[in-house]
């Protein structure tokens, strides 16, 4: 087998369903995928690499990961170490809300105009972390 | 479990990879929000493999209904390694399949489509979640 | 030689399995004398998406060489089926009527799509890709998709 080499970060998003965080770590890492840094980091979906997807823990256990929390269970962290190794960064969005002077959401979809702000914000934050990575 | 409950657990998978994740996402909210409120209660899927006690129970205690987003079945293999059998299963991409005209669009945010797609899977699982929560079906 | 020639990219594994032929399409052949078995090559499948419509032929259907035989419609696109060989349907895929996402989950195996009797000149066969053939085409494709991005 061979690979086509490209420098490239996995990012797991909590996604939590339960909580407005959840919500908000989806939104902005998707954000990142699609429009911060597009071409530099992929997706790993939370449930299939728990589920058992072997690309994505094969994807993960080979390239650097960005975990992304909702909450201080921190889903996403404890998985990944578990499954694929400590993560290189693991971030947690109540954590940056706060860095930033930010108010926790509230919903957990149909966004208000301050969170979709706030998702930004996030999203930036993850884009830098993964400058960070890859420049590592 | 045995006798008459008033709460139906629904799980989806939420996978950020598929138009159908995200569409098992908004299914649930509208259940929970609108369709049937006070009955409907998720948790969050990850929380059941860290071994979260809290969602354990919430899926023990109660009748489960999961959605998934692709043939993997994700949040169905989750609940069923904590050794629940969900009542009932459905894969999102049937929703779809079901109303055709409505193609839905984004992962992140769903479009209208999407929306009104969740919407009318949301209204046709309720009399599921009404026998669900009337004790019968499981 | 294993059963499949990969290529990883992203986190994606994209198989081509050994001793089926292609067509440049991106669809496979099965051949077992004067029979084949068709059906969508993995790359070809990740590449559309996950299937959620099928038109599909009846048995008895002639088609030629590189003709379409029924459409895929998935979120992303809908696209013919366009058999790598010429002859006759003699079976659809039973399974595909209520489990369509065979052809995303066992290209190569239980999602095959039709058995096709081959027509004149052994279908044509002799024109389709070897698996190492198509290996090196599908290589080249998803360098061209690396390059989009």
């Amino acid at each position: 087998m061979i690979t086509l080499e490209v420098l490239k970060v996995g990012i797991v998003s909590c996604s939590g369903e339960a909580i407005p965080e959840g919500t908000l770590s989806r939104i902005a890492c998707r954000k990142v995928l699609d429009e911060l840094r597009p071409g530099e980091a992929v997706t790993i979906c939370l449930p299939l690499f728990i589920a058992g997807g072997s690309e994505e823990r094969e994807f993960a256990a080979k390239y650097p990961t960005i975990t992304v929390d909702g909450c201080e269970k921190r889903c996403a962290q404890k998985s990944t170490e578990k499954l694929s190794g400590k993560p290189a960064r693991s971030l947690l969005i109540p954590e940056i809300l706060k860095k930033h002077g930010i108010d926790a959401p509230t919903s957990l979809r149909n966004l208000r105009r301050e969170e979709k702000a706030a998702a930004q914000v996030v999203a930036e934050e993850i884009a830098r972390t993964v400058d960070e990575v890859l420049n590592a | 479990m045995s006798g008459k409950t008033n709460k139906v657990v629904v799980l989806a998978c939420s996978g950020i990879g598929k138009v159908y994740g995200a569409i098992a996402r908004e299914t649930t909210y509208e259940l929970m929000d609108r369709v049937r409120p006070g009955v409907v209660v998720t948790t969050c899927l990850p929380l059941l493999v860290i071994e979260d006690s809290d969602a354990k129970k919430l899926i023990t205690d109660n009748p489960v209904i999961t959605i998934d987003g692709c043939p993997k079945s994700c949040a169905h293999k989750s609940v069923e390694a904590q050794g629940v059998k969900p009542a009932r299963t459905y894969q999102a991409i049937n929703f779809y399949k079901a109303h055709k005209e409505l193609k839905p669009d984004g992962i992140a945010e769903l479009d209208e489509n999407g929306r009104k797609l969740a919407a009318i899977a949301a209204d046709e699982l309720a009399q599921v979640v009404d026998e669900l929560a009337a004790g019968g079906g499981k | 030689m294993g059963e499949f020639l990969e290529v990883t990219y992203d986190k994606f594994v994209f198989k081509v399995k050994v001793g089926y032929l292609y067509s440049r399409d991106d669809f496979w052949a099965r051949v077992d004398g004067n029979v084949a078995l068709i059906g969508v090559s993995d790359f070809l499948q990740k590449a559309r998406g996950d299937v959620a419509f099928l038109e599909i032929v009846e048995a008895g259907t002639e088609v030629k060489q590189g003709q379409e035989l029924g459409k895929i419609e998935t979120i992303k696109a809908t696209f013919g089926i366009l058999s790598p060989v010429s002859g006759k349907v003699i079976e659809v895929n039973p399974e595909l009527d209520s489990s369509s996402f065979l052809i995303n989950e066992d290209p190569y195996g239980a999602g095959w799509i039709y058995k096709i009797e081959l027509g004149a000149s052994e279908g044509g066969k002799d024109s389709l890709l070897t698996a190492e053939s198509y290996y090196e085409l599908m290589k080249e494709k998803l360098a061209e998709e690396m390059k989009k991005k």
